[in-house]
């Protein structure tokens, strides 16, 4: 392991160097001549500019995209929930993670790049893209890394305020590196003692899942040093019947659905240290065999306080199998109100936080379907979602 | 080409039935080191004989010994990711330019020929991109990243020269 952390080191020396002769190089060379000769420019009685997006809807849905065949690339898509229709697309780097802006203004991709495609000196980087433009507007070197892994939501968060981007690293320490993404700056690394994922709790405030069921929760100052670093008691069984890492977390109201593979939910308060509430369970007589599955498999819509999930008929050991219905919760009642049928299993789903919530769902043919998430109905579908998409993301949620 | 195997991963993965259990053995018992010592660990092979073989022989019901290339051949009972045996490699042996990573998750997979168990090394071969052919996922005994030494979505090439994940190879280590 210690070759490894040094690899990495020597490897962004290395990228020191080589970014400081680029630098150089551009201030001393020589103007390019322009490939093209304006003569060569063709008249159009048309205009063809770029496009610029309005600000983004609560309504549109950002699907992230690993491309399991070609790791090394992936792409975040952008789709109008009515309708369906393509915004627009984003590139990204190996196992990217995305993390939305509050304000909306940027979209946030925590991902890795080696300087010959799948070779060469790694950089573990964040990137920020203007949410209108979609051009990259900035970056920050991450010197410890990231966590490579299949893209899962919770590996990187932004804190209350928006202030800080906490991206999870475990290469091979644990750490979450702090990014203060106002500034665009990299502050450093909060230690979580072997815990993992990061949850926001507050404006400088983080928790952590440990590997025997309870919470770390780390105070940080401006500087990105802890100040304080709490551990909570265990909650459930880590060993026997564990909680999906995709929790649905609501960050404005600070208010999180831990649901474990048996289909336990543990509403979990986030704001500071975590609180979790009595347990409940998603099944109840006459759901024998029905568990709660897929990857990004529960969604909290806030305003109506209903907690939708991906179930699918299935033993044990089937925690990664796609949902034939999402179950939807009053989560104040501990109450099922509705069972949609999805036309298309779906490992992932998540639902739009206006009035009238939209509910997206991605199938494992790569197909992106939207219902009405109160009444289930199908609004509609789209295929050729790239070729594996995983992630859904909305504004606000 | 590509649809179906990703395809084939997918519904692979309900139908693997992958033996986690030694794994889940060994590394409960490293867990407590995880969380003090805060660096993930190399695992270590379980020679105690402690190995449940519960899931093994539930994976050994439909396993074969004949065709590596195949999500159902004996030793892939607790294999994820696209097999070295259809990338230019083999079950023990990294594609040619790619390189052994030192780390695995381990198995025990139980050999149908003779009825015994055998501990099994799932040591990624990495340095190249995906190779994007005959994706196997088991998800039997497996766990969410907060416990990383039983979790099947963690790029495995801790210590290899890179950590581009290419294929996953399946090495013997002996008797369980």
């Amino acid at each position: 392991m210690p070759v490894e952390g040094g690899r990495i080191v020597s490897g962004l020396i290395g990228l020191w160097l080589a970014t400081a002769a680029a630098v150089v190089q551009a201030q001393q060379a020589p103007a390019i001549p322009a490939q093209m000769p304006p003569a060569a420019a063709q008249p159009t009685q048309e205009d063809h500019p770029t496009l610029v997006l309005p600000e983004p809807s609560p309504r549109w849905v950002y699907v992230l995209e690993p491309v399991f065949p070609y790791l090394v690339v992936s792409k975040v898509w952008i789709f109008d929930g009515d309708g369906l229709a393509v915004k627009g697309m984003i590139n990204g780097g190996y196992t990217a993670n995305a993390v939305l802006a509050h304000d909306k203004s940027r979209l946030w991709l925590a991902e890795t790049y080696w300087s010959r495609g799948s070779r060469g000196t790694r950089t573990d980087v964040v990137t920020a893209f203007d949410t209108k433009t979609l051009d990259p507007v900035g970056e920050v070197v991450l010197p410890k890394g990231r966590f490579l892994v299949v893209p899962k939501k919770h590996n990187a968060t932004l804190t209350s305020d928006g202030r800080y981007l906490l991206s999870f690293n475990m290469d091979p320490a644990f750490s979450l590196s702090v990014v203060d993404v106002e500034e665009m700056k990299y502050l450093g690394e909060l230690d979580t003692q072997g815990c993992s994922l990061a949850f926001p709790t507050g404006d400088t405030s983080v928790a952590s899942l440990c590997p025997d069921g309870r919470f770390l929760h780390i105070t940080f100052d401006a500087s990105g040093r802890a100040t304080k670093t709490e551990l909570g008691e265990p909650f459930f069984d880590a060993e026997k019947d564990p909680v999906f890492e995709h929790a649905a977390i609501h960050r404005p109201s600070k208010q999180g659905y831990f649901l474990s593979y048996d289909g336990w939910v543990y509403p979990v308060s986030l704001d500071g240290m975590p609180k979790v509430g009595e347990r409940w369970k998603l099944q109840g007589a006459g759901d024998e065999g029905w568990r709660p599955g897929g990857w990004q498999l529960a969604a909290f819509h806030a305003g109506s306080k209903r907690l939708f999930v991906l179930m699918h008929e299935g033993g044990p050991w089937t925690h990664k199998q796609a949902g034939e219905e999402v179950w939807v919760f009053d989560v104040e009642r501990k109450q099922r109100v509705a069972r949609h049928k999805l036309p298309h299993h779906s490992h992932s789903m998540t639902v739009s936080q206006d009035e009238k919530p939209l509910l997206f769902a991605i199938t494992e043919t790569a197909m992106l379907q939207v219902l009405d998430a109160t009444t289930g109905e199908e609004k509609g579908h789209r295929e050729g979602v790239g070729i594996s998409p995983y992630l859904l993301y909305t504004m606000g949620e | 080409m590509i649809l179906d195997a990703f395809d084939r991963m997918m519904e692979s993965a309900a139908r693997q039935l992958a033996q986690r259990s030694s794994r889940r053995s060994i590394l409960a018992r490293l867990g407590t080191v995880l969380a003090g010592g805060a660096i993930l660990p190399l695992l270590p092979v379980d020679k105690s004989g402690r190995a449940k073989l519960a899931h093994a022989n539930e994976f050994a019901k439909t396993a074969q010994t004949k065709d590596p290339t195949q999500c159902n051949y004996w030793r892939y009972c607790s294999s994820d990711g696209y097999l070295c045996e259809c990338c230019g490699g083999t079950m023990n042996k990294c594609p040619p330019g790619s390189y052994a990573s030192p780390t695995s998750w381990i198995g025990t997979c139980i050999n149908p020929d003779d009825g015994q168990a055998y501990l099994i090394a799932y040591q990624d071969c990495c340095g190249k991109d995906s190779c994007g052919l005959c994706p196997c996922l088991g998800t039997e005994g497996e766990m969410p990243s907060y416990r990383p030494e039983l979790n099947n979505d963690i790029i495995w090439c801790f210590g290899a020269p890179s950590m581009v994940y290419h294929c996953s190879s399946q090495v013997l280590i002996g008797k369980a």
